[in-house]
């Protein structure tokens, strides 16, 4: 019995079509997948079957859920669905949980005003639930104090406390590391198993992978492939498949070893920690010329801290850190994770980039060389940082560093916000860099894989020794105070 | 201070255009108006008292028989450049001190912070009634009171917007490119802080004027026979029913020059 | 609890500025502020150069400023505000007197500015852009650019010496509190209502907020459940900061309808140079301030765990 059916949805704004014909259909215990890059289409796809478009959208096309059928120009049908017959489970788990209440309140309300329970037994089954899932002693906590993995599985219990046998998943894995989402998706695939349906939208090519079922490819509002995910993945028909599984850190070539240059920094017996916790301690390595560094930790571990260290703008609590010799105080720079935080946010990029170049020197037709070099068209450079996509900024960050002639890059995550063939650009252009101009480079990420197929030595951060609450996923921002 | 970001409203903008001409509009009546129509705030003229509008008079006579006119226009001179000359005191100093608290942190930061803090506690009225009383000369204890009052909402916008700019990756990267504090300011500080001077210059100016007009109202600022806004409400009340237009030409003119200054400053993000 | 330390400080601060602040005014009395002192203490018939030389000793009025001043502050931190100097009574005594009638003004204003600001506010604020929130903006800004003086003015035109429904000035009758508690309470609401608008659409936007509408629950149980908590630790936080306003308007309106209270007698103490009157009262307002925010404080903390941390 199909559980879903969804036909010819397709999704327009203002009379431009964004999305073309889509159709699916849901099997109980068959997870469907689909994979789509920024912009493909895959969100408004998942928006259009739960009725959650933003106002200025409108969808198109028929869903038939169990004996409801539901026009998806009429997003106000699907209300009634949502909890008891759809279970949405939101981006950011740690956003989608109210702050101001505790975690058990959340999935017990579900069951008492939803699925009509009384308070007493609604509380029951929460408590029951949250055991379930390995959440014993979380039910009394507010969102603030769970893990990412933690909150997760919170949001799972509430979104299915409804009695919804549809799972809906949209990005589940957003700004979790590797060990995580292995864990997000073990427990999809268990919830899955104890009867009904699940629909995964993702990027990340492990996650589908790890899924399994059936596969859905988008890409710009169109479908490309369409197939079991195994097959799909270990033979893609379609030339844009092809290219997204073979962006895939898993599927990268080896990076030939370089032999090692003249020497550019050493770090003796480094340690550092912050707010009381100790990150790391008696770290020791050195680092030349054409050589890169990978580092790996699960978030938390202290990673950008050690970046802080070796660029010198933290100072370690014990140990050395020693830049060699005869080096420029701009030799040492760094790429960040969010290229946009990294630029004057009200200055043109040309004017940014101008105003680097003279500082140290170096022609203003340098920029002009290095643009076509790291694929950037001039138009770029008359624009804001916020009006550029993600790759193309961390590609004009990579330029602004090369204005500099540094001898060392401390890159911090600096594709984890990118799809992954822009990923794959940005790290061969680094890899690029680091032999072109002689430069060490020390690149930080939550991939391993990704880690192993670029770096010539591997540092790997134990998690650090994390007092009880569990704080290593992505904690919630205290709300900015008036004023 | 977070998201202490100014987003303007899609109808922020036209708004902003109508307060700008609110404003105007007043100080075209306050400059302009005595060159049009000449004419002396304090000539009396006692059997014109309360008497209507004619052309040398275009608003008629209070009951001393002075042009409600002419001193509606000095009213107009008089608090705004008041107003204007304690918002830029203040907008300087807070400016100064808060860039400087930020920069510097540590116990620079901490006491300044506990300073305006306390400050923040008084009502601003009260400090400005001190002050008249200690400072010799109303208009010189007018401005001095309102400096003291209004440097504390700039300082606090200029310090919390340069700690989030000063922690922000984008100042790191700048530094480590080999830039120094001018061009950090230049680049970074000023062009986040400039939007909110302009809103909080507007707002000052607004509770300025209206600090002088009410403490005018409660007899305790200006003193008669100066033309002042809320002296003039006060003393023209009496006679309302005689000559209710010459005790609305203050009214109307207070409350479109404050109407044209909360708007010109847009939405405050809180 | 760092908060309440926090709290602690501002108010040691407050009490340190208003001494400065007075004693700056005390010095700069006109005329021999030692006699007017001492006749404030014994009365005007049994004051005697003899008086007056022990004030001036005491006070260190001729003598160099900063040993006067910390004698000043000293006197002051043991909450030893002497006697007025019009009319020879404690302090304590006159300020006890004075600040039920402006509590009690206060408080009818701010539940009233309660009745109207926050509900049209966050009704406004869960459809943004719609005609609700496109009126209360152009309300409330109109309101917010009334001055309460002026608008005491306005009701006063309008209700009292046009209509004749209530009476302009007087106290002790239920009357007599609407016009200068709506006075005050008209401001109040126009800030209160943007500010409960703004924090409603932001928390509405927020992804928790559509998640709960996803687990299933209604828009009304939204808005009870996840709405209206979340939307009062904002409201509550200006609250606090709009004591001072309040307080501004409290003196303003006291002297426009003749209401007994501290603000009435605050700006007959500084017409008449009662240092003395307006040191109490000044540090009452701060103090009272401090004291208000720090409960709210606590408050918030207790409905937001993130604040109390």
């Amino acid at each position: 019995m199909t559980l879903l059916k969804a036909d010819d949805i397709t999704v327009a704004q203002g009379g431009t079509p964004i999305l073309h014909p889509v159709s699916l259909h849901l099997e109980p215990g068959e997870p469907l997948v689909i994979l789509g890059e920024t912009g493909s289409g895959k969100s408004l796809l998942a928006q259009a079957i739960m009725g959650t478009l933003p106002r200025d959208l409108a969808a198109r096309g028929r869903v038939v859920l169990g004996d409801h059928l539901l026009d998806a120009a009429r997003p106000g049908g699907f209300r009634p669905l949502w909890g008891r017959q759809i279970a949405v489970l939101p981006q950011e788990p740690w956003l989608s949980l109210d702050p101001l209440m505790r975690a058990k309140g959340q999935v017990t309300e579900a069951h008492h005003l939803v699925r009509g329970m009384t308070v007493p037994d609604a509380g029951a089954q929460a408590t029951a639930d949250l055991d379930r899932l390995g959440l014993a002693e979380a039910g009394m906590r507010y969102p603030h104090e769970l893990s990412g993995g933690m909150a997760q599985r919170v949001a799972i219990a509430a979104a299915r406390a409804g009695g919804a046998r549809i799972v809906i998943a949209d990005e589940p894995t957003k700004g979790l590391d590797a060990a995580r989402r292995d864990e997000v998706a073990d427990l999809l695939l268990a919830e899955l198993a104890r009867g009904g349906g699940l629909l995964v939208i993702t990027h990340d090519l492990a996650l589908a992978r790890r899924i399994g079922g059936r596969m859905i490819v988008l890409r710009e509002g169109r479908v490309v492939e369409t197939g079991p995910t195994a097959t799909v993945m270990g033979a893609p028909t379609q030339a844009y498949t092809r290219d997204l599984i073979a962006a895939d850190p898993e599927n990268w070539e080896l990076r030939n070893r370089r032999p090692a240059g003249a020497p550019v920094l050493t770090a003796t017996g480094l340690a550092a920690g912050r707010g009381g916790v100790r990150l790391f301690s008696d770290l020791s390595f050195d680092l030349t010329a054409g050589r890169i560094l990978g580092v790996t930790g699960p978030s938390g571990c202290g990673k950008s801290t050690l970046g802080d260290v070796v660029l010198g703008l933290a100072p370690p609590s014990a140990g050395r850190m020693s830049r060699s010799a005869g080096l420029a105080p701009t030799a040492f720079q760094k790429l960040y994770q969010d290229p946009v935080a990294a630029f004057p946010r009200h200055r043109t990029l040309g004017r940014t980039l101008a105003d680097v170049a003279p500082r140290h020197g170096e022609p203003q037709d340098r920029i002009d060389r290095l643009m076509p070099r790291l694929g950037l068209a001039p138009v770029l450079l008359t624009r804001k940082p916020d009006a550029v996509s993600g790759g193309e900024l961390q590609r004009l960050a990579l330029l602004r560093l090369l204005l500099v002639r540094p001898k060392f890059i401390f890159a911090d995550e600096p594709t984890s916000r990118l799809d992954p063939i822009t990923q794959k650009q940005v790290i061969d252009l680094l890899c690029e860099t680091a032999t072109t101009e002689g430069c060490a480079i020390m690149l930080v990420s939550h991939d391993p894989e990704l880690v192993a197929r670029t770096a010539d030595h591997v540092l790997s951060l134990a998690p650090a020794k994390a007092s009880e609450p569990d704080l290593s996923g992505p904690r919630v921002k205290l709300a900015g105070h008036l004023g | 201070m977070t998201d202490a970001v100014m987003i303007p409203r899609p109808a922020g903008l036209a708004l902003r255009w109508t307060g700008a001409a609110l404003v105007a509009a007043a100080l075209v009546l306050a400059l302009i108006g005595p060159l049009a129509v000449p004419g002396d705030p304090f000539a009396q003229s006692l059997i014109k008292a309360l008497s209507g509008p004619e052309p040398a008079a275009p608003l008629g006579y209070d009951h001393l028989g002075r042009s409600i006119f002419h001193r509606l226009a000095a009213a107009l001179r008089l608090s705004p450049a008041i107003a204007m000359a304690a918002v830029l005191t203040a907008g300087l100093a807070g400016l100064g001190l808060g860039t400087w608290a930020a920069a510097r942190g540590g116990w620079t930061d901490r006491i300044l912070t506990i300073l305006a803090d306390a400050l923040l506690a008084l009502p601003g009225l009260l400090l400005v009634l001190i002050v008249l009383a200690i400072v010799p000369g109303t208009a010189l204890g007018f401005w001095a009171g309102l400096s003291l009052v209004l440097w504390v909402e700039f300082f606090r916008l200029t310090r919390a917007a340069t700690r989030a700019v000063l922690a922000s990756p984008a100042v790191q990267a700048t530094r480590l490119l080999g830039f120094g504090p001018v061009y950090v300011f230049r680049t970074h500080i000023w062009p986040e802080i400039a939007p909110m001077m302009l809103t909080a210059a507007a707002f000052g100016t607004a509770t300025a004027i209206m600090a002088i007009a009410a403490l005018g109202f409660v007899h305790v600022g200006m003193r008669a026979p100066t033309p002042e806004l809320g002296l003039m409400m006060v003393e023209l009340l009496p006679y309302w029913r005689e000559a209710p237009l010459a005790l609305l030409s203050p009214v109307i003119a207070t409350f479109a020059l404050l109407l044209g200054l909360t708007l010109l400053a847009g939405s405050r993000d809180t | 609890m760092n908060t309440l330390m926090t709290r602690g400080i501002q108010a040691l601060m407050v009490a340190v500025l208003i001494g400065a602040a007075t004693f700056a005014m005390m010095r700069a009395l006109p005329g021999d502020a030692a006699y007017r002192i001492a006749a404030g203490r014994y009365g005007y018939d049994n004051v005697d150069t003899a008086a007056a030389d022990a004030v001036r000793a005491e006070l260190g009025l001729d003598g160099p400023a900063l040993p006067a001043f910390l004698n000043w502050l000293g006197d002051l931190l043991r909450l030893d505000f002497g006697h007025s100097l019009v009319s020879g009574q404690p302090v304590i005594a006159e300020i006890g007197h004075q600040l039920g009638a402006s509590l009690s003004l206060a408080a009818v204003a701010v539940l009233l500015s309660l009745i109207m600001g926050p509900p049209l506010g966050i009704l406004a604020g869960l459809r943004p852009g719609g005609m609700l929130d496109r009126v209360l903006l152009v309300v409330s800004t109109g309101l917010k650019a009334v001055p309460q003086f002026l608008m005491a003015l306005i009701l006063i035109l309008i209700l009292s010496v046009q209509l004749r429904l209530l009476p302009a000035a007087g106290y002790g009758a239920a009357r007599h509190f609407i016009l200068p508690a709506l006075a005050l309470a008209l401001g109040l609401a126009a800030v209160n209502a943007r500010i409960a608008r703004d924090a409603m659409a932001r928390i509405g936007a927020m992804p928790f907020y559509s998640f709960a509408q996803w687990k299933g629950l209604s828009p009304r149980q939204t808005l009870l459940r996840h709405g209206l908590r979340n939307v009062s630790v904002p409201l509550l936080t200006y609250l606090g900061l709009q004591f001072v306003t309040l307080v501004e308007g409290v003196v303003v309106v006291e002297a426009i309808f003749g209401w007994p209270g501290i603000g009435h007698a605050l700006v007959h103490a500084i017409f008449s140079r009662d240092v003395p009157m307006v040191q109490g009262t000044a540090l009452c307002l701060g103090l009272g301030f401090v004291l208000i925010n720090a409960v709210i404080d606590l408050v918030t903390g207790r409905i937001d765990p993130r604040r109390a941390a």
